[in-house]
């Protein structure tokens, strides 16, 4: 019996689950999901866990806010009996030069042009919000209290199961090998559990989106980057907000759970598939500790870990279809911030793909936005 | 109750110093850890699950796990069975998750 679906999404992370719920909530039948792994193996489940709205593009703090509403009544939209364990406690953002202290009065100004409730604050107001930072350094900071953490797990889960309870078809260990085009036309995809027939096909396979691109013939400019993190064990609620310091590349964050994650950018990080981790990364993270938040010293390490960012080079995704190859999509390339921008995504890629008006224009997420060269560099990012 | 005799180690027990849990005075010995002090004493409950309250005591041995985490003069999550006693040392149970705020 010949395997056909309407629409193959490749990629088990919040994105492609995001997409494979929103095209069946639309009424689309016969949809399948493929993952190499399981859900959430990839970037998703990799991931700082942190979601803001505080960017410095008009696009992703319009994707960002737009999914961050979309977060704060998911497990109601879902009907998912668990919480996704939001804890919306806000992001305080350090600027640690004159410089960086002018990009963050843009930031703000198009920020609450767009309806995001950040405030524009020197040292004092950072310590008053978290007491154990040192702000001698400080020279502004921007705080908005709607952002903060969602277990990326739960999150992808309630997708995935309001998927499944909508007919998609989810197959986990099922590796895609091939794409098949003939003529300009998506045909099928070929996996290690054999091939599906489809006139549809999504790209959504994260950290090796440019693997799968390539196999429709497609080249996407992105590449795939090690970003190391850890986690700490838990202790009483202590830190409201996400701390960010783009100066030192280091965030860090208290989950509801009590533990603390943190990362430190590297930009000597290999840029391949490699989602090993060092000991030098330790060292690194301890550096930035002692120095902005020592009170947090004594904190024992848990564990770390790495994911990979599949960065793009205005480090803002690509949404959207590619001219001259009928039924293939993709929502790839998203630099290190997938995870917070998946609820729209999926709106948006279910939108496109049934032929509806899409809720934001994405126009300019195109592929072809690179070959123009209308690049708006995102320049808010760890 | 204390080994004294072992086939393959050598206790060497430094002098006999006062350690306090929950109040309470205990005779131990420099060299050997909390754990050790308070498992001689009889003292096996160090903590309690964060969820169950369920009571947890001497696990893994070599600060790996979670079981032991006591608070010591004021610092919370110290581990009981790779610590070493200190004369005069306040030791007691930590119930729920430690407070890294408490003794700042």
């Amino acid at each position: 019996m010949a395997d056909t679906a309407s629409v193959v999404i490749i990629g088990g992370g919040i994105i492609g689950c995001s997409i494979a719920y929103n095209l069946a909530e639309r009424g689309l039948r016969d949809v399948v999901l493929v993952e190499r792994q399981f859900l959430a193996a990839g970037s998703t489940g990799r991931s700082g866990a942190g979601v803001r709205q505080q960017w410095g593009t008009e696009m992703n703090c319009r994707l960002a806010r737009a999914s961050i509403k979309i977060f704060e009544q998911l497990e109601e939209m879902l009907d998912y009996p668990r919480s996704i364990e939001f804890k919306q406690e806000g992001y305080l953002i350090l600027a640690f030069t004159p410089a960086e202290a002018r990009q963050f009065e843009a930031n703000v100004r198009l920020q609450r042009s767009l309806g995001v409730p950040v405030t524009l604050m020197d040292a004092r107001g950072a310590k008053e919000i978290v007491p154990h930072l040192v702000v001698d350094r400080v020279v502004a900071a921007t705080f908005c209290p709607e952002d903060g953490h969602i277990n990326p797990f739960l999150a992808t889960d309630a997708y995935a199961r309001a998927a499944r309870r909508r007919g998609v078809d989810i197959r986990l260990w099922t590796e895609v090998t091939g794409i098949l085009v003939n003529n300009g036309r998506v045909k099928g995809v070929h996996t290690n559990r054999g091939f599906i027939h489809c006139p549809v096909v999504v790209n959504a396979a994260g950290p090796y989106s440019q693997l799968v691109a390539a196999m429709a013939g497609v080249d996407i400019p992105v590449y795939s980057e090690r970003h190391q993190i850890l986690v700490t064990e838990p202790v009483q609620p202590m830190q409201g907000p996400m701390v960010i310091s783009f100066h030192h590349g280091f965030y860090c964050q208290q989950t509801p759970h009590g533990s603390f994650i943190m990362g430190v950018g590297d930009p000597h990080e290999p840029k391949d598939f490699d989602v090993g981790h060092s000991w030098q990364f330790l060292e690194q993270v301890c550096a930035r500790v002692r120095e902005l938040l020592p009170g947090l010293l004594k904190l024992h390490l848990v564990r770390q870990w790495s994911g990979l960012y599949n960065i793009t080079p205005d480090a803002q995704p690509i949404l959207g279809g590619v001219p001259g190859l009928e039924g293939y999509w993709m929502a790839v390339g998203f630099s290190g911030h997938g995870f917070m921008l998946a609820p729209i995504t999926g709106k948006i890629m279910a939108q496109l793909i049934l032929g509806e008006q899409p809720e934001i224009d994405v126009s300019m997420l195109g592929l072809d936005r690179f070959e123009r060269g209308e690049l708006i560099r995102e320049p808010s990012v760890v | 109750m204390r080994i004294t005799e072992h086939p393959i180690l050598d206790f060497e027990r430094g002098p006999e110093i006062t350690i306090y849990f929950e109040g309470r005075a205990l005779r131990a010995y420099e060299g050997e850890t909390i754990a050790a002090a308070l498992h001689a004493a009889g003292i096996k409950v160090l903590s309690y699950s964060h969820r169950l309250g369920r009571p947890r005591g001497f696990f893994c041995a070599v600060g790996n796990c979670a079981s032991c985490l006591v608070e010591v003069d004021g610092e919370a999550n110290v581990r009981a069975c790779i610590t070493p006693v200190r004369d005069g040392m306040r030791i007691s149970r930590q119930r729920g998750k430690g407070d890294l705020r408490v003794g700042t």
